[in-house]
């Protein structure tokens, strides 16, 4: 299960594929303010970062992965200039 | 495609080649002012063309093309060689473009590279402010790369990173999910990024109406990685991705060099064209159709009189008028169609001004061309097939006909090597010539080189006439690799001018006279007469039979093979039809073990259907059958026979003389 809502946080985790972005969308329309939490994410679809990006919810943890940490969740939370972070080894 | 998509590309063939003439002339009479203003015209208007449409790098391009045509016909002066050769490269690309636009509907992802460089090129030539425009332009539209080599010019990051980088921007189809693309998944792929923006391509729609299956990003990032490695990973969304390869200078800033092209090479002519026709002719196809219908109506009043009881013999005649007079519209429509596929040799001879250039130039040689007899017509298929031999025929006139200037001044030939092309019509028979005045051709060279190449043995070469040998130039494998040159042709020799020609009905012959130059003469036919046949297998072998005897095919189960005294028969819906082996027929051993089934071909001979038994069905054809000649013209049982793509031969059978 790569998407699950545990009480206001939504949880991405392991691969999200296409068919996760309409669940997310859904639980992220019916409540604006929950958050997501990426620190189990391996991979998003870019259907379901695309979620993301358009409902900029607030976004928990780091994701584990490396390429998702650097590149990708910098865009979700807000920073429109993108500083890759610390290369990890 | 759409309508105007369509009309556009009709229009901007035409414009291309309008400019690309008009560009040779001023080439030759730098002041004329009708070219000038020709050719100002003819860019201006494919560049508004242009505007309509997302090809955002053609326009560029094109409107530096335009400026510079403006700035010269201002100051009536400054057209040299560099200037025409930039404007005619402009022109070129955009050729090519529009082929491109033409099969796939859009630009090539290399565009944008090549868009810019030309108008660099065009701007560099223009005097006053040379590349504000050009500049501003590029500044606005490569900005981003800049932006993301800023962002990624950290000292922790990047440190002095001096190597080349890829810049890769990547805007996914809407629909792009339905195709399986996962965008982020392929920029996960790309190896030792450097920076990523990520960012949406139209706003976002309000929270209550986003179709999460409607993709809406746009992906920009920067690599390390070698330019091939990242082509290689975008290869299969060539058209949604730009990829540029920056160098980063000195100072800091990056220049965006032009990549290697990966377009495809798309030949001219391909794919479908449109047919223009003189309005005459249609005209002439409209009164002809009205006339059907009269005879129509008089057939239906016949057929009137008939119903009530006419006299027979008054019935009998006016069927006889009614069908002469069918029979008459029928044979002049019939022309006046073939008349329609009527092209002027002109359609192709425009384009051989500009390639006879190009080569010349690359060469370093002055060529005087000239184009005689434009406007002999043939049919459509002929004109268009004859493309491929004379482009080759003119490089080769270049290439190895024409000597160097030095040469020619001491043999006490003009400087500049005359090459004409020339068609004429011939009764019904359209005659092509590529004529020189070069070196000629040593039918004693010939020898030796058909001599080494084991073309024909010793023997042979000594019984051969000089213009015997100099035929010897369209043999297979005369040609050799060692020649084989972008300029001369991609690998093809003269064998396959002939067989070019020879697949539209024609010959190929050659005159030369050492010292004096060379002519190659091309004969073919007006029309090409196309025959349906159905290809079929016997053992290896393929065999034609024309389709308007063939009834149907059938596969037919052994055991309905009936034994009748010495012949066989078969049953098909009730009736026996006797059964024929193709194999006896043509007194070829049957394989050592009957089928299971047999594969069929029921035709008519005479009033009765035959079945004639063969090992498999291939392919029908529209084939330009050529009669039996030589010494095979008695051959019983063969109407003709035609050349395969494949430069194979396939015998066409006449089953019924076969039967006897």
């Amino acid at each position: 299960m790569s998407v699950r809502l545990d009480g206001n946080i939504v949880f991405l985790e392991g691969a999200c594929r296409v068919e996760d972005a309409e669940p997310l969308l859904g639980l992220l329309q019916a409540g604006r303010e929950r958050a997501v939490n990426l620190t189990d994410a391996e991979h998003l679809h870019a259907a379901v970062l695309q979620v993301l990006m358009a409902l900029r919810p607030t976004i928990q943890g780091t994701a584990g992965d490396v390429f998702l940490r650097d590149w990708i969740a910098p865009a979700l939370i807000g920073a429109t200039s993108v500083e890759p972070g610390p290369q990890g080894g | 495609m759409d309508d105007l998509l369509q009309h556009f590309i009709v229009e901007a063939h035409e414009l291309i080649q309008q400019a690309t003439d008009d560009l040779l002339a001023l080439e030759r009479d730098p002041q004329a002012s009708a070219p000038m203003d020709s050719a100002f015209r003819a860019v201006h208007t494919l560049k508004g063309s242009v505007g309509l449409f997302d090809f955002a790098p053609m326009g560029i391009a094109l409107h530096a093309a335009e400026d510079l045509l403006g700035d010269l016909r201002e100051r009536r002066d400054g057209i040299d060689a560099p200037v025409i050769d930039s404007l005619l490269a402009c022109i070129g690309q955009t050729e090519r473009w529009v082929a491109i636009i033409e099969q796939t509907g859009q630009l090539p992802p290399d565009a944008a590279e090549e868009g810019y460089r030309l108008a660099r090129a065009l701007r560099s030539q223009l005097d006053a402010d040379p590349a504000q425009n050009a500049d501003a332009v590029l500044q606005a539209d490569l900005g981003w790369i800049e932006e993301l080599v800023a962002q990624s010019r950290n000292p922790a990051n990047l440190g002095a990173q001096d190597a080349p980088l890829v810049a890769i921007r990547y805007t996914p189809r809407a629909d792009c999910f339905f195709s399986g693309d996962d965008p982020i998944a392929l920029l996960r792929s790309v190896p030792d990024l450097m920076a990523v923006r990520l960012s949406n391509r139209d706003p976002w729609p309000p929270a209550g109406e986003i179709d999460p299956f409607s993709c809406n990003l746009k992906i920009e990032a920067l690599s390390g990685a070698e330019l091939d490695v990242v082509k290689a990973i975008f290869r299969f969304v060539p058209d949604q991705v730009t990829i540029h390869k920056i160098a980063p200078t000195a100072e800091g800033q990056a220049s965006v060099a032009a990549s290697n092209s990966g377009a495809p090479g798309v030949g001219i002519g391909a794919g479908a064209r449109t047919l223009r026709v003189d309005a005459k002719r249609i005209d002439r196809l409209a009164d002809l159709v009205g006339e059907m219908v009269i005879a129509k109506n008089a057939l239906a009043h016949l057929a009137g009189q008939f119903r009530d009881g006419a006299d027979r013999k008054h019935i009998a005649q006016g069927l006889l008028a009614s069908q002469a007079a069918i029979e008459r519209l029928v044979a002049e429509l019939h022309g006046a169609v073939m008349d329609v596929r009527m092209l002027p040799m002109r359609d192709i001879f425009r384009r051989f001004p500009r390639a006879v250039r190009e080569t010349a130039s690359h060469l370093g040689k002055g060529i005087n061309f000239s184009i005689e007899g434009e406007e002999v017509e043939a049919d459509k298929a002929i004109v268009e097939g004859l493309f491929e031999p004379l482009l080759h025929l003119l490089r080769n006139a270049v290439g190895h006909g024409a000597e160097p200037e030095h040469l020619r001044l001491e043999s006490g030939k003009p400087a500049k090597a005359r090459i004409v092309l020339r068609a004429r019509r011939d009764r019904d028979r359209v005659t092509v010539e590529v004529e020189d005045d070069g070196r000629g051709i040593d039918p004693a060279a010939i020898r030796q080189t058909a001599c080494e190449r084991g073309i024909v043995p010793a023997d042979g070469l000594d019984r051969m006439s000089d213009a015997e040998a100099m035929d010897l130039i369209f043999a297979p494998g005369f040609s050799t690799a060692s020649e084989v040159s972008d300029l001369s042709g991609r690998g093809v020799g003269m064998d396959a001018v002939r067989s070019a020609v020879e697949r539209l009905g024609g010959q190929v012959s050659v005159r030369s006279e050492q010292g004096r130059g060379t002519t190659i003469r091309l004969s073919l036919p007006l029309t090409i007469v196309m025959t349906k046949v159905m290809a079929v297998r016997l053992g290896r072998e393929l065999y034609g039979i024309p389709l308007d005897g063939i009834l149907e095919t059938a596969f037919v189960p052994a055991s309905r093979v009936l034994p009748v005294r010495d012949a066989e028969a078969f049953v098909l819906r009730d009736r026996t039809l006797p059964l024929v082996r193709l194999a006896d027929l043509l007194e070829i051993p049957p394989p050592p073990e009957p089928p299971q089934g047999l594969k069929v071909v029921v035709m008519a001979v005479g009033d009765d259907p035959v079945g004639i038994a063969v090992d498999g069905f291939a392919e029908r054809m529209d084939v330009s059958m050529r009669p039996m000649s030589g010494i095979l013209t008695g051959m019983p049982g063969v109407v003709g026979t035609t050349l395969l793509g494949d430069g194979s031969v396939l015998m066409i059978l006449d089953i019924p003389e076969l039967i006897g």
